[in-house]
């Protein structure tokens, strides 16, 4: 588990809260009928249900390729994994064959990188 | 010149946001309408605004610093009104709506907390608990299998981790929702099977962040579980 909250003080949003907490910006908050809002290009795609996504012949490939690959002679697992850092899920993807659920989330976080420009580290 | 809105609040609120730049490129310096015993804060509306990574810090940081000082109830972003006049004009028009709504989120923040399985820990699990699953996956290593037969087989996996996180889902909403006075689930956003923000009393986050803890622990062996806050309390100022 991590706790990811703003930096008291005045300093301006750290990536990683903004990056995670995103859709409630943009798709919560007040709505009042006789303002407008302004074009939000790319933005649906933050609501895209995962299980769409998941439902492809492509992703049962790679869960099938995912399971062939897994040693299930032992736990392989790295201990001490969680809580250690924030981005503990976000660098879990980095550094080995990409599987199904780092691949969907990839084609989104993609699309949300445009829109806050990274997945930059606390400042 | 139209109005870009980031919130309302109480008159009497500190308003701690003298000298704030808000969104737009040049960042227009960020004002406070006051009507009715409510007070908007808002900025000129830039030409052309898109949801900017710099647009969206300007709004989020002063929704953040204007909740350090009381009760806010943020817009969504992107709100523009025509000008200051029709902003008043919503103020004056709900203005029992809006104060009851600060009266209603008075000392309670918004936590969220998302939960996403580690693929190969989640899948290794599941193999490890289906014995049917775990030879299929045997036989397909040792003979090759053929494309159909490794995508009968994904799919069975995926069907098998749809549950999974179904049943993940809610040991972990099991362990929050009795420590928040509302919740309200999100979408699946980044591939997590929790997205859900939570309305908690001041006096309760520590509690809410020991019960995060406990979900932690329940799924530890496959999956992460973050927690994100203090927020204003975006989730809970539309009608409920």
């Amino acid at each position: 588990m991590s706790v990811v909250t703003q930096p008291s003080g005045g300093g301006r949003p750290s990536g990683n809260l903004l990056y995670n907490v995103i859709e409630l910006i943009l798709d919560r908050g007040l709505v009042i009928d006789v303002f407008v809002r302004v074009a939000l290009v790319g933005i649906e795609v933050l609501t895209i249900d995962a299980r769409v996504v998941v439902a492809s012949v492509d992703t049962y490939l790679r869960f099938a390729e995912a399971c062939n690959r897994l040693d299930l002679t032992g736990d392989a697992r790295p201990v001490g994994l969680p809580g250690l850092v924030g981005s503990v899920t976000e660098g879990a993807a980095e550094g080995k064959v990409k599987g199904a659920i780092e691949g969907a989330r990839d084609a989104i976080t993609d699309t949300i990188k445009d829109i806050v420009g990274g997945d930059r580290r606390p400042r | 010149m139209s109005t870009y809105v980031y919130g309302f609040t109480h008159a009497a609120h500190p308003l701690n946001v003298d000298g704030a730049r808000g969104v737009g490129a040049a960042g227009s310096p960020v004002r406070v309408l006051r009507q009715e015993g409510l007070a908007a804060v808002v900025s000129d509306a830039p030409e052309g605004l898109r949801a900017k990574r710099r647009d969206v810090e300007a709004h989020t940081w002063i929704l953040e610093r204007l909740s350090e000082g009381g009760t806010v109830l943020p817009m969504r972003f992107g709100t523009v009104a025509p000008n200051d006049s029709a902003v008043c004009a919503e103020l004056t028009l709900h203005a029992r709506h809006y104060a009851g709504l600060l009266t209603k989120l008075a000392g309670k923040v918004e936590l969220n907390v998302k939960a996403v399985h580690r693929e190969d820990d989640v899948l290794r699990d599941l193999l490890q608990q289906d014995r049917a699953l775990r030879e299929w996956n045997e036989a397909l290593r040792s003979g090759g299998g053929s494309r159909e037969a490794q995508i009968e087989f994904g799919e069975e996996v995926a069907a098998a981790l749809d549950d999974r996180r179904a049943a993940d889902g809610e040991r972990v909403l099991a362990e929050l929702r009795t420590h928040a006075e509302h919740t309200v689930i999100g979408p699946p956003v980044n591939g997590c099977f929790v997205n859900a923000s939570f309305l908690v009393p001041d006096d309760e986050r520590q509690a809410f962040a020991a019960a995060v803890a406990r979900a932690q622990d329940a799924v530890a062996t496959v999956a992460d579980v973050d927690l994100y806050g203090p927020l204003p309390p975006y989730s809970f100022v539309t009608e409920s």
